[in-house]
């Protein structure tokens, strides 16, 4: 049976209801920025949102993906569909894997990627024909390093490292120049994200690493929760 | 030198000073307060007005005898201005 990486048993389906926490708050907030995007018709707020869609499609998928190789119920299902595809070998069962985790990679990565071009300040993004040709070239390397990762998962994990502490750059200079409470949060709930990442990175040392990851990340997620709520209360 | 106002940062500006006055003001000084031109800030005011943000009142005065235009904030326009502060201060937070 394909895995990714060999993750606590003890945690198996806990990680299922982590996730879907953080993907109802990355689509409350890709709800709101879409509905600004609506009213101000400005890019940056469209590509906001979209970001965020991509980050709850990511997740999506990786409960998909990871539901069907936690319960055996469900496996078995999905193997006897695939089963008179596949033949006896079932070897698409191994491509249903590798694509649903290959999905879940461009999505995240692309988000990542997407949030950092945004969260930039406008004199500092590029002229829109750099800007096309660049993101091409980027979204060149997210699916690149995604099939690379199917082979070397923490490939995934440092790549969307990387991103977020470019991120969590960005909003730090943004909490320097609005010194605002809210812009702290925002850059604190990336650093948890960010810190979820890294500890992913170490799961084939010890495995316990991937329960510390979600949880690090549901910190993250709930307190861009808590950030969106101060927002909208005002 | 700060960058030009969205037409939207416009319409805060002017719905912004009108609240600042009590929730209604004179034409002239919704014109200086909000820093536009007289053509712009009527073109502004009639989109307002159709929209249901704003209504001119008009009032009479005591002391000349006739009736003086007042510019009136609605709750729709209150409304506005309590969303756009949401939305700032969103945009604000997440660097946008």
């Amino acid at each position: 049976m394909y895995r990714l990486f060999f993750t606590p048993e003890w945690f198996n389906g806990w990680d299922l209801v982590f996730d879907t926490v953080s993907l109802l708050i990355a689509f409350l907030i890709a709800a709101y920025s879409w509905q600004i995007y609506r009213i101000h018709k400005e890019k940056r707020f469209g590509y906001f949102s979209l970001a965020f869609i991509l980050v709850t499609l990511g997740l999506v998928f990786k409960i998909i993906t990871q539901g069907v190789l936690y319960f055996t119920t469900v496996r078995d299902v999905a193997a006897d569909i695939l089963r008179p595809i596949a033949g006896e070998r079932l070897s698409l069962s191994y491509l249903y894997y590798r694509g649903g985790f290959f999905v879940e990679m461009v999505f995240l990565l692309g988000a990542w990627l997407l949030i950092y071009l945004v969260s930039q300040k406008p004199r500092e993004r590029l002229k829109r024909f750099d800007e096309v040709t660049q993101i091409a070239l980027f979204m060149y390397l997210i699916v690149l390093i995604s099939i690379v990762s199917n082979f070397e998962y923490y490939v995934f994990y440092l790549t969307s490292a990387v991103f977020l502490g470019l991120i969590i750059l960005n909003y730090y200079r943004n909490y320097l120049n609005k010194e605002n409470i809210n812009t702290f949060r925002v850059m604190l709930s990336f650093l948890f994200v960010f810190m979820g990442n890294l500890f992913f990175v170490f799961v084939f040392a010890w495995n316990g690493f991937y329960a510390l990851g979600e949880l690090f990340q549901l910190i993250g997620f709930l307190l861009l929760l808590y950030t969106y709520q101060k927002v909208i209360q005002r | 030198m700060s960058s030009r106002r969205s037409r939207l940062e416009l319409i805060f500006d002017i719905l912004l000073a009108i609240q600042n006055k009590g929730g209604m003001i004179k034409p002239t000084h919704l014109m200086y307060k909000s820093n536009l031109s007289h053509k712009l800030l009527n073109s502004y005011l009639e989109e307002l007005v159709q929209k249901g943000l704003v209504t001119i009142a008009e009032e009479q005065s005591r002391k000349k005898q006739n009736s003086t235009k007042k510019v009136v904030i609605t709750e729709k326009g209150l409304g506005f201005l309590a969303e756009f502060r949401r939305m700032r201060e969103f945009t604000d937070a997440f660097g946008l």
